[in-house]
């Protein structure tokens, strides 16, 4: 059929020399090959894909284990049991600090991941930093359109986390000894029941501060809306020591 | 003046390959010359800039490949800025609406607008050049080899060690071990190859960037210097046509639909836009000087984006050239005169024949736009155009652009509290940026018309057709009504959004043929306007 609409037209190339100086201009496309040469960013970006695609797995098992009419309720319990799943999924990967990070930015990605669950996101999120390899592991979050609640949960002795932008609430809750950083604002029940451990807020924290907190000690950089029942522990608001200190009612606004 | 006469011509011989390596793109022969910062400028900056486009005319510097001439011959260093140049044409940024979309992604994470610039240039250059590296045969490694780095460079260099695996000679330099290394993980993990994710990997990208652009921005700062040109050249509007950006802005107003962004971004441009001689007039108009309303110009770029279909009417026009009479066609006389069947289908002189047209009165009628009157409510009750996506204003600007598209003329009556003083009246002109001003006028109080506003706009013009914008929430509805029913001029009335006043007024007015009603919730509804509908006055010319 080539050959036949070559000699109908007069397109035979520039080899015919009674075509008269004709060229078929698409000739050259017939030996013309791509250089397509496989780099490492391939490499990189494909297996980035396949830990993405694993860690998105684990979070949706979670949801169809804890949450399967998409309703959470945040209770001991049901924290307790949802970090419990979350940690059996998150050991079965093998991962980086950067995925945390690009899992944090795909739930808001509906595209990608359908339902986010700020409880059970939290949670996971809290299990993939508790075991990932890097001792200090850094979240870029300024741009997150909503604040991750429960970040930090479990945080161990030796690990350090930082958040760059604002965290939700129960942020650093049940801390076990590691140092949680938040660049930005958290909202309410931070560090509620953490054992030992630092906790860094740089700006403003919200209501119910430190409740139930049974030890290590939490900084603010801003101003505190209202302390918990403290059992033990230290909260510094501004460098100065407001528990144990002045007696304060719990949640009082000042 | 030798040198660069001999740079021509290996340009000259490199060109049929480059243009076959990168699939014929439609860029002219690239030059050689002076490239702005000029010579001088360079040698304060201690770095000269190697290429710029303007207009899809790609310049090379001639200082620039004199001076790396030692460290690398002069056709590999030109293939390696035209590969660099050409990508930009053909694959990233591709156009000015993903140049605007890089930008707004960066601006987002940095803040600044120098910064977002910055940044987005850097994103660009990295994703031009790792497309070239992986889909063509190009000395871009060898010329990143040879250029002069600074601290960003440095590290981005450590990036295409990292995601080319050549060796540029940074990874066991002194800046890779000043704890970039995280920098160069994060970016390296970017899929700049992808398009469309483009707008989370520019934000991945500034989000990585910006501690080291903030540190070397406050380096620069203490030296009080500002900083070294980009070598492969900056990436300024000025690459653009201007036809190229009027599509860009337009793309752009259509894909945010967000007023507050557009404006955002046109004011950061202001300085380039107005450099590139973008005015405001139609949204093409051009010279320098006009101030650059980004409200308007949201509104005029959006409006280009819909097409509302208008019902023609026949009019009685008078003035019309005709064809009528015959002479003979001369070399250099206009085609467009010929008359094919006395010519013989042939174009010779003493053979052809050209119609020679005369002006006369229209005899019998022709199907035109009449002039049309918009009135618009700008109440309190009605969304603040210069603050928000106005769905009155854009279906009010869609109306006056399909009457100005049939060359008809357009007076705009914008009111709120008209008999209180709350009104604006433009008198009909076809003068697009007046038109828009009026309708993007905001008042903000009460709602209501003065009718004797109308009558001098509406008097003596026997076609006239009007279009009214409203929520409906008009205090004198009744007398409107009234109005109405009084007039025979084609009605097109749309309110936004459903209420009770909304219902009353087309119970009203529902017998009235010459009055047609339309709702807006969505932007979608607004191409669902007709203008000028009448079933029965139209019957025999208009179908619907």
């Amino acid at each position: 059929m080539k050959g036949n609409l070559s000699t109908k037209k007069g397109f035979t190339g520039t080899h015919d020399k009674d075509n008269r100086g004709i060229r078929n201009p698409f000739e050259e496309f017939d030996t013309f090959t791509f250089h397509k040469t496989q780099i490492p960013l391939d490499q990189i970006i494909e297996s980035t894909e396949v830990v993405m695609d694993q860690i998105r797995r684990g979070y949706e098992k979670l949801l169809e284990e804890e949450a399967k009419e998409l309703v959470w309720m945040v209770q001991y319990n049901t924290i307790i049991k949802a970090y419990e799943v979350a940690e059996k999924h998150v050991r079965e990967i093998d991962y980086s600090a950067e995925d945390i990070e690009d899992f944090c930015f795909a739930l808001e990605n509906t595209q990608k991941i359908p339902y986010f669950i700020p409880g059970p996101a939290g949670l996971y999120i809290s299990a993939l930093c508790n075991y990932a390899k890097e001792e200090e592991i850094l979240l870029k979050l300024s741009e997150l359109k909503t604040e991750i609640n429960l970040i930090g949960f479990r945080l161990p002795k030796g690990k350090r986390l930082v958040i760059e932008g604002d965290a939700g609430d129960f942020t650093g809750i049940g801390l076990e000894g590691g140092e949680l950083v938040v660049e930005g604002n958290t909202k309410n029940w931070t560090g509620a029941g953490m054992r030992s451990g630092k906790i860094l807020i740089k700006k403003n924290i919200g209501l119910h501060t430190g409740e139930w907190m049974m030890g290590g000690e939490i900084y603010v950089g801003g101003r505190i809306r209202g302390l918990g029942n403290i059992v033990e522990g230290k909260v510094f608001e501004r460098e100065k020591l407001v528990y144990p200190g002045k007696a304060r009612h719990p949640n009082l606004y000042y | 003046m030798l040198e660069e006469k001999r740079y021509q011509a290996i340009i000259d011989e490199l060109w049929p390959k480059l243009k076959k390596k990168h699939l014929y793109p439609e860029i002219p022969i690239p030059k050689v010359g002076e490239v702005t910062p000029s010579a001088a400028e360079e040698e304060e900056q201690g770095e000269a800039v190697g290429l710029e486009m303007k207009q899809k005319q790609i310049t090379l510097n001639s200082t620039f490949l004199s001076r790396t001439r030692e460290k690398m011959t002069e056709e590999g260093v030109i293939e390696a800025l035209l590969d660099h140049g050409i990508t930009h044409y053909t694959f990233c940024p591709w156009d000015f609406h993903t140049h605007l979309m890089l930008y707004a992604e960066a601006k987002k994470v940095m803040g600044d607008k120098e910064m977002a610039k910055q940044v987005a240039n850097y994103f660009i250059d990295v994703t031009a050049d790792t497309y070239c590296v992986k889909k063509r045969f190009t000395e871009i490694p060898e010329l990143h080899r040879v250029l002069k780095k600074g601290a960003v460079e440095k590290v981005i260099a450590s990036l295409y060690e990292k995601i080319w695996g050549v060796d540029l000679g940074i990874l066991d330099s002194k800046a890779a071990k000043r704890g970039h290394e995280e920098i160069v993980r994060r970016l390296a993990r970017i899929p700049y190859l992808d398009r469309s994710r483009w707008p989370e990997s520019m934000k991945k990208f500034a989000r990585s960037l910006k501690p080291l652009l903030l540190e070397e921005q406050e380096e620069q700062e203490a030296i009080g210097g500002k900083g070294d040109s980009n070598p492969q050249g900056d990436h300024d509007l000025n690459s653009y046509s201007y036809e190229e950006i009027d599509q860009g802005l337009r793309d752009f107003a259509k894909k945010s639909m967000a007023l507050p962004e557009f404006k955002d971004i046109v004011e950061d441009f202001s300085e380039e836009l107005k450099e590139a001689g973008y005015g405001m007039e139609g949204g093409m108009g051009r010279g320098r000087g006009a101030p650059i309303d980004a409200d308007i110009l949201f509104y005029m770029k959006l409006a280009e984006s819909y097409s509302i279909p208008l019902r023609k009417v026949p009019l009685e026009k008078k003035g019309y050239l005709h064809p009528h009479s015959h002479s003979p066609w001369e070399v250099g006389s206009p085609f467009q005169d010929m008359d094919i069947w006395t010519s013989f289908g042939k174009i010779m002189p003493g053979i052809t024949q050209i119609w020679k047209k005369r002006e006369g009165k229209g005899r019998g009628k022709i199907e035109g736009a009449p002039d049309c009157l918009i009135a618009i409510d700008s109440s309190g009750s009605m969304i603040n155009p210069r603050k928000n996506l106005s769905y009155a204003v854009l279906g009010a600007a869609c109306a006056a652009n399909a009457y100005l598209r049939n060359d008809s003329k357009v007076g705009v009556y914008n009111f709120s509290d008209a008999p209180m003083g709350g009104r604006d009246v433009l008198n009909f002109t076809d003068h697009h940026e007046d038109i828009y001003r009026v309708l993007c006028k905001y008042f903000g109080g009460g709602t209501a018309l003065d009718l004797e506003d109308l009558v001098p706009l509406i008097h003596g013009r026997k076609n006239l057709d009007l279009f009214i914008i409203t929520d409906m929430k008009i205090t004198n509805l009744e007398s409107l009504i009234g109005f109405f029913a009084q007039i025979q001029n084609r009605i097109t009335a749309v309110h936004i959004g459903e209420n009770p006043y909304a219902a009353r007024f087309q119970r009203a007015v529902e017998k009235k043929r010459n009055i047609s009603i339309f709702t807006v919730k969505r932007k979608e509804d607004i191409p669902h306007i007709v203008l000028g509908k009448i079933n029965e006055y139209f019957g025999a010319t208009c179908k619907d």
